[in-house]
């Protein structure tokens, strides 16, 4: 059985059991700054990473888009293909918001997928660590989280002194 | 705004027992119009059980035993009964001291509003 792999911890639960009831084929749990969460489906880094900027970029113009229309964001994003369908959403969480990708076929539905994605955003807000005040994010330190949360999903850094997950860097 | 559903989701509700019903796109498990008591969730309801129909009209299929004519599914506390037609699924709730015969006939009489 495929697993769902995180670049901190207390997303790996959640997302699987998202994975595991929403039968979907791809998920993505992202910082709207496009640093990674946790992933499931993806077998490349190179993948993870354009998957992240084009959801960040995508959830930054349906927001706009919202704000223009309707006066506020659009928290739900929705596209039909030939056999495959993605679903973007917003999850709201103490320490802040972040965008929730999938990508789904036959085996889920546009219904099973919302239906899931709601008990998903609860669950990852009742478990969200709270926020870490700490200097402004900068243009570095940002490359150097991208490129740091990709290669611990994919197996390549090292884990933190304490033998857990190496944290991130606080994220307004 | 009113739905071509309406007449059909009332004459279901008005059945004894019945919690709901609702009509629900059968590939995207969305609702189409529906008629529920307060309590109901109603968009877990529709998606999970289209889901259930689909499977179940896919696994008769593959079995060589046709299409789904009436799903029943019987629960500790209550029944999810349903029909499908032309990608849509009319799907309703029942308590356990329903008559499911009476929600059946009923049913099955109203699948053909679904074309």
């Amino acid at each position: 059985m495929m697993r769902t792999h995180a670049a901190e911890a207390w997303v790996e639960a959640p997302l699987q059991r998202f994975v595991d009831d929403a039968r979907v084929l791809f998920a993505l749990l992202l910082h709207p700054s496009g640093q990674v969460l946790g992933q499931f489906g993806f077998t490349r880094a190179v993948d993870v990473m354009a998957a992240c900027a084009l959801a960040a970029g995508i959830h930054a113009s349906a927001g706009q888009l919202g704000r223009e229309l309707d006066g506020a964001p659009f928290h739900e994003l929705y596209h039909a293909g030939k056999e495959r369908q993605i679903f973007i959403g917003e999850v709201r969480t103490a320490r802040g918001s972040f965008i929730f990708l999938t990508a789904f076929g036959d085996e889920s539905s546009l219904g099973l997928v919302r239906v899931f994605f709601a008990e998903l955003s609860e669950r990852l807000a009742q478990v969200v660590p709270p926020r870490v005040d700490g200097p402004p994010l900068a243009a570095a330190s940002l490359e150097r989280d991208l490129a740091r949360s990709l290669a611990q999903l994919f197996g390549r850094a090292p884990a933190a002194p304490d033998g857990g997950d190496a944290p991130l860097s606080p994220t307004a | 705004m009113s739905s071509p559903f309406e007449d059909v989701l009332a004459t279901l509700i008005r059945q004894r027992g019945v919690l709901g019903c609702l009509v629900v796109g059968e590939s995207d498990g969305i609702v189409v119009d529906a008629n529920v008591q307060v309590g109901v969730s109603e968009a877990a309801v529709a998606a999970l059980a289209a889901a259930l129909y689909r499977r179940a009209r896919l696994s008769s299929q593959s079995a060589g035993l046709g299409r789904v004519t009436f799903l029943q599914l019987e629960a500790e506390r209550g029944h999810v009964c349903a029909v499908g037609r032309e990608g849509l699924v009319l799907v309703t709730l029942a308590e356990p001291r329903a008559h499911i015969g009476l929600i059946r006939g009923a049913m099955l009489q109203s699948v053909e509003a679904l074309a």
